[in-house]
């Protein structure tokens, strides 16, 4: 009784409120510019984008499930073509893939060809060891975690960095079992 | 053909000026471009000199020497682009469709998180389009 | 119409950005914090104000490039314009926004100050009112940013009396 999940984020992006991407690019690409001035370590920058995706992943996936009417995925294969099909479409506007499955089904990329977070970007020689998207890294290791998947987000390949495509490798850690859902205090 | 384009800053500090020429007038086409942001000074800040051109950002024609033809164009934010061309039959359609071109070009290298405003212009992307625009530069008129 | 990403992108994005500035680096000094989402704000309002401005001729004075902010700028941002533009003919204008978007859309999250609210509610609001300032200073920075790039220095605060309704004050630098 597998839920039948949206194979596109075709027709939920179309009816969702939509923005300039311009007014995301550019904000994001100021705090991380901010961040950067203000932590002064390549590395913390990484560490601090990933922390704030984290915390918008946790809160994310709600409007996610609501909008997706996805009902919970049953298995770790499932949730990440959702992921790329849905969960990108629907707030970025772009679709991802996911390929490179390992023998027990555990380990995957998702790969991203149109990203628009780095329109406009050029990383200095400066900040070479900076991962630039890792807020998505976090989102994604955030809005798993709520549904009770425990996984670790790599960056394989990115763009910025000159590589053909970003491509983010995650790995399952642990499934929590599920408890039947219920509201835990209010 | 082309010989040189360049960005100019509000305060006359260059951001970006690149020729294209094998012969090596590199000097003579920097004094060309920094003449040339007199002109516009004075075309800007007299008004009624340039008529119908009134605050339009494409400033047609500022000067012709013996042997080229220089244009400007000034942005809403005070940054000034030159182009320094050799050919004497330019069509104002060309020219202007040059400026939009690089305009955009402009903007979208302004528009990288790392870029400091008022700093020159390093970007391997803006220099690439700008390559190009002024490779396509007269092939385009039908716009 | 070019690229388009989910409103919700942006809400977040600038929701975590206020919180990890005022929560977590800043938590006891909120003017740096406040500084600092002005300065990402500023960005913006510089980068965003060279792309909008790119198809239009150049502004006459002052009065043409605030009014272009409260129509074609605003719009582009949050699909409406200013409802009302004020000025006291010496430099001073104020631009009001029946319903300011971003204050509209976003939660102030309760579970940030989660244990004052149960045990005093009145601190509680208070913290909901300094967070709203800080998110206010973002808008501030952009008005700023904009402005500036378009040779008008300025300085530019938020008065947030009469929610949703939000006016900024734009003091121009003789």
């Amino acid at each position: 009784m597998a839920p039948v999940a949206p194979r596109s984020g075709d027709a939920i992006f179309a009816n969702v409120e939509r923005v300039n991407a311009e007014l995301f690019t550019l904000t994001y690409g100021a705090i991380v510019r901010q961040l950067l001035t203000d932590l002064e370590e390549v590395e913390e920058v990484n560490k601090q984008l990933d922390q704030m995706g984290y915390n918008i992943g946790i809160r994310l996936i709600d409007e996610f499930l609501a909008k997706s009417n996805v009902s919970r995925c049953v298995d770790f294969k499932e949730t990440a073509e959702v992921i790329a099909k849905v969960g990108f479409k629907m707030f970025l506007g772009v679709t991802a893939s996911v390929t490179n499955w390992d023998a027990d089904g555990t380990c995957c990329s998702i790969v991203l060809e149109d990203n628009p977070l780095v329109d406009f970007v050029e990383l200095p020689d400066t900040c070479q060891g900076l991962y630039y998207c890792n807020i998505l890294s976090g989102v994604i290791r955030g809005a798993l975690e709520m549904v009770s998947m425990k996984t670790e987000v790599t960056w394989l390949r990115d763009m910025l960095r000159g590589d053909d495509a970003f491509e983010l490798q995650v790995k399952l850690l642990k499934q929590v079992p599920e408890e039947y859902p219920y509201k835990d205090d209010e | 053909m082309i010989v040189c384009v360049a960005v100019v800053g509000h305060q006359n500090n260059p951001l970006y000026i690149q020729s294209f020429t094998d012969a090596d007038d590199a000097l003579k086409l920097h004094h060309i471009v920094h003449c040339s942001l007199d002109v516009i000074d004075e075309k800007v800040n007299n008004p009624k000199k340039s008529g119908p051109t009134l605050n339009e950002t494409f400033l047609g024609l500022l000067y012709p020497t013996e042997n080229y033809k220089v244009y400007g164009y000034l942005t809403n934010t005070k940054v000034k682009f030159i182009l320094v061309t050799t050919d004497l039959d330019v069509k104002d359609a060309d020219v202007r469709n040059y400026f939009r071109s690089f305009h955009a070009a402009y903007v979208d290298a302004v528009s990288n998180p790392f870029h400091v405003p008022g700093k020159k212009i390093t970007s391997k992307t803006f220099a690439e389009r700008v390559t190009n625009i002024v490779k396509s530069f007269g092939f385009s008129s039908a716009a | 119409m070019g690229r388009e990403v989910a409103e919700s992108c942006v809400d977040s994005i600038l929701t975590e950005m206020v919180s990890t500035y005022c929560n977590r680096f800043y938590a006891n000094k909120p003017e740096l914090a406040a500084r600092r989402i002005e300065a990402i704000g500023y960005q913006v309002g510089h980068q965003l104000s060279e792309r909008y401005t790119m198809e239009r001729p150049r502004f006459n004075d002052h009065l043409e490039a605030i009014k272009f902010i409260c129509k074609d700028f605003w719009s582009e941002l949050f699909k409406k314009q200013i409802d009302n533009l004020k000025t006291n003919h010496r430099g001073t204008f104020v631009l009001q926004d029946n319903k300011f978007r971003w204050l509209s859309r976003m939660s102030i999250d309760p579970s940030e100050n989660g244990d004052l609210s149960q045990d005093n509610p009145e601190a509680a609001e208070n913290k909901a009112a300094q967070m709203t300032s800080m998110h206010l200073y973002f808008p501030c920075g952009i008005i700023r940013g904009a402005l500036s790039n378009l040779g008008i220095p300025c300085a530019v605060s938020a008065d947030m009396s009469n929610l949703p309704a939000c006016s900024f004050v734009v003091r121009i630098k003789a």
